[in-house]
């Protein structure tokens, strides 16, 4: 039998998917996660942490800026250096291009609107975080910001092509890439990406909030992978 | 003693909230208008014991700008 696993999401003033998050983890891994509060110094032993969604400390100064400098922050930094997977949605995702685990930024959605809509995403390359999904495969995820506008430079945006880090693009559903299926303004598309080490990953959809019966249930493949890379 | 600092985005970073801001401007009748650019300023208090210049650096380049996509300008005044 496995040994159990430990999966750990931290909780900041102002997060909102920690609990949809926390239930998406218990149904589809069958794993009761540690909820750990950002004023904690010490992660003892944790498998994989979840950054969750929300608007940590009110998206004050620039979303999830002020996050990174709490106690928990520190650990998690700790910890990815050490190979450790981290997973940040929507304001994770935020929160990790703040604390530099992550390239590049998050801007105002380009309509200036906030987002909240089923997209489609296509799985542009395959890792342990979407070993479940084939190659350009097309899901469906919701996505719920207004920040969500992926920024990076030409020559880091190469260094990411050039080293598979994109890993979910913005698509139609029958997998066309380009503006008409953009809904934030983000750069070539992209939706999420790991880092170098390829052990972190960030992105704006909620996979949580695809896993139920009321809504698509193509999250429950990106858990089913998180499960398997434990 | 304070620091002012002054916080706006880099050239070429989409500011959709400027751009809103032209637009009204240039529909209010004003037809010259060409560019705006939008930024913060943070004054910070400090004592007159030391320089704190060096610190105040540290603080707009780790925390009050995101250097992806911002510059800052550090003003003394007294």
């Amino acid at each position: 039998m496995r040994k159990k696993k430990i999966i750990s999401i931290i909780i900041f003033p102002g997060s909102n998917c920690d609990r949809d998050l926390m239930i998406a983890v218990e149904k589809n891994l069958g794993i009761k996660p540690d909820l750990i509060w950002h004023q904690t110094r010490n992660i003892k032993k944790t498998d994989l942490i979840f950054l969750p969604g929300g608007f940590s400390y009110g998206d004050y100064l620039r979303a999830g800026i002020i996050a990174t400098k709490s106690p928990a922050i520190s650990e998690v930094i700790r910890l990815s250096k050490k190979g450790t997977p981290i997973v940040g949605i929507c304001n994770g995702f935020q929160i990790l291009t703040e604390c530099n685990l992550l390239e590049g930024a998050l801007l105002k959605n380009s309509s200036q609107l906030f987002k909240c809509e089923d997209v489609f995403l296509k799985v542009v390359s395959k890792n342990k975080f979407t070993s479940g999904y084939k190659k350009n495969e097309v899901v469906s995820y919701p996505i719920a910001h207004s920040q969500g506008n992926y920024f990076v430079d030409d020559q880091k945006l190469k260094e990411l092509e050039d080293n598979e880090q994109i890993i979910f693009k913005y698509t139609s559903k029958e997998g066309v890439i380009n503006n008409s299926f953009n809904p934030n303004g983000s750069k070539n598309n992209i939706a999420g990406i790991v880092n170098k080490k390829k052990n972190v990953l960030g992105l704006m959809p909620h996979p949580e909030r695809a896993t139920d019966n009321f809504s698509s249930k193509d999250g429950k493949i990106f858990f089913k992978s998180i499960y398997e890379m434990l | 003693m304070i620091f002012r600092v002054f916080i706006n985005f880099k050239p070429g970073i989409l500011d959709p909230e400027a751009e809103a801001i032209m637009q009204t401007i240039k529909n209010m009748g004003n037809k010259s208008i060409e560019k705006i650019i939008k930024g913060k300023f943070f004054d910070i208090y400090v004592d007159d014991k030391k320089d704190y210049f060096k610190e105040i650096e540290r603080i707009s380049k780790n925390l009050l700008s995101n250097p992806v996509i911002e510059n800052f300008k550090i003003i003394k005044k007294n």
